[in-house]
């Protein structure tokens, strides 16, 4: 199976270690992920509030340089895959008019729906060598990926489970919350702090409150709004996972403390006592 | 320390009466726009607040995403474009998933916000403003964006730095921003993507002029 994989620019940088454990994930499910040729940004939030052109001839470009290689495309931040559903769709109704060559017939997955998929499901199951026994999660998916749903074609926006499946299929025990899709608050707390701030500790407070030990995300946003915030700041820290890095841990039967060396709140402790590293 | 009477005198005074505002004298012209430009179905709004009590940033907002609706149908341009809601508005949708008649409600704040961009009025919340511009000046020089970049450049825009410094924060972003770069999170070097120039045409064409 071959796809095309369009990283987005976090994976280069914030997100390194999404970029890592979806590597190793893919690898060890025999997918092969092709990156875009030359891919650059989608535009994320800054194009459609200031400019709704750019936000569909950004994505465009991609879409385009996808066909060229004539492959599906699977893309692991929420946002993007927003965007570039966005932009497909536009393309599709013709209208604005693109400068690169593209028709908009290619599929666009987003990859926890790609992976929670029954046969991939199955696949998971029967690739994991270590089960995450008596790993209590929640998963949070945020706003991106599931709403507008006329975009991303949830129909199970109000309580999505592909994350959960996922998180099920490792052995983990995954818990029920009504914060599944409630914003983090995105790139708001660089410019009002405490907006930002104000949402992300709702988000924590709450998946305490459901009796969770860790949090599961596939966005590299909400990632990095949920663990910095932690930085020295809560007398309870909670570990905010990747899904494919939990995937990673239960595919090898000895884990890396390394893998987790870029999280501000460190996993490994809770890791150790589950006896899980 | 109050008295009582003077609680109660404070509670007596008239409270300041605001001029009030004529209700359709603006005609059609804004609303037709709006529902032209975005495709909303504005007109078939009939106030029943969900899209307020859905958004998760509405006690930051001055006007109300259902008053911003109602506002877009009224034609009170100006009041909108200066009011803060198109700028905290987060386009998380959760306006436009639970609305019951189908208002494109984070469209048509988001449309307004793309007017407000282009229009002569600053921005009440102006760092708010100013992040999405620079996030698009990072964009336009290399293609990607890298998240060191796109910070540096950030507060190297007028009155951010001052700003960040006199409420506190500056120190400790600073402390984050060195914890990322030493985690290995943030990359100093970007990769540019090759197609630059095309963008950068792109983006000329966009704004309308003739390459």
């Amino acid at each position: 199976m071959k796809l095309s994989f369009y990283p987005g620019c976090s994976l280069e940088g914030m997100a390194v270690d999404y970029a890592r454990s979806i590597d190793a994930v893919f690898k060890a499910l025999d997918i092969d992920l092709v990156e875009i040729d030359d891919w650059s940004c989608c535009g994320a939030t800054a194009a459609h509030s200031l400019s709704e052109a750019m936000s569909v001839i950004l994505p465009a470009r991609n879409l385009s340089a996808a066909e060229q290689m004539g492959l599906d495309i699977v893309s692991p931040c929420a946002n993007c895959f927003n965007r570039l559903r966005f932009s497909q769709q536009m393309i599709q109704k013709r209208v604005l008019d693109i400068p690169w060559p593209v028709t908009g017939d290619l599929k666009i997955h987003d990859m926890t729906r790609f992976l929670a998929e029954p046969p991939m499901i199955k696949k998971i199951e029967k690739r994991v060598l270590k089960p995450l026994k008596g790993l209590k999660l929640v998963c949070y998916y945020g706003c991106q990926m599931v709403r507008p749903p006329r975009i991303t074609g949830y129909t199970d926006y109000e309580n999505p489970q592909t994350l959960d499946r996922i998180s099920a299929a490792t052995g983990a025990q995954v818990i029920d919350w009504s914060y599944k899709a409630t914003c983090c608050g995105a790139s708001i707390g660089i410019a009002r702090r405490e907006i930002g701030d104000s949402l992300t500790k709702r988000l924590l407070d709450k998946a305490r409150q459901a009796g969770a030990e860790a949090i599961v995300v596939s966005c590299p946003l909400c990632q990095s709004n949920l663990d910095m915030i932690q930085k020295g700041r809560l007398e309870r820290p909670i570990p905010i996972f990747y899904f494919t890095e939990l995937l990673r841990l239960s595919f090898s039967d000895r884990g890396n403390p390394k893998w987790f060396k870029t999280h501000f709140t460190n996993p490994v402790q809770l890791l150790k006592t589950k006896s899980l590293l | 320390m109050n008295t009582l009477a003077e609680d109660q005198k404070s509670v007596n005074q008239p409270k300041p009466t605001k001029k009030r505002k004529l209700i359709g004298d603006r005609g059609d012209y804004f609303l037709n726009r709006i529902e032209g430009e975005t495709g909303a179905n504005v007109s078939a709004c009939y106030q029943c607040e969900r899209c307020t009590n859905a958004c998760p940033v509405s006690h930051f907002m001055d006007i109300k995403p259902h008053q911003a609706v109602r506002y877009v149908q009224l034609g009170w341009r100006e009041d909108l474009l200066k009011s803060s809601t198109i700028w905290v508005c987060l386009s998380c949708e959760m306006c436009t998933t639970y609305c019951p008649n189908e208002v494109g409600v984070a469209e048509v704040i988001n449309h307004l916000r793309n007017i407000a961009a282009h229009s002569s009025i600053t921005p009440k919340e102006k760092n708010l403003a100013v992040f999405h511009q620079t996030f698009l000046e990072v964009l336009r020089k290399s293609g990607r964006v890298n998240e060191f970049q796109l910070m540096n450049a950030y507060y190297l825009k007028p009155n951010i730095l001052h700003e960040k410094i006199k409420s506190g924060s500056f120190k400790e972003e600073l402390l984050l921003g060195l914890t990322l770069l030493r985690k290995g999170r943030l990359k100093p070097f970007t990769s540019r993507s090759k197609a630059i120039k095309d963008i950068q045409k792109a983006y000329i064409q966009a704004r309308g002029e003739i390459v």
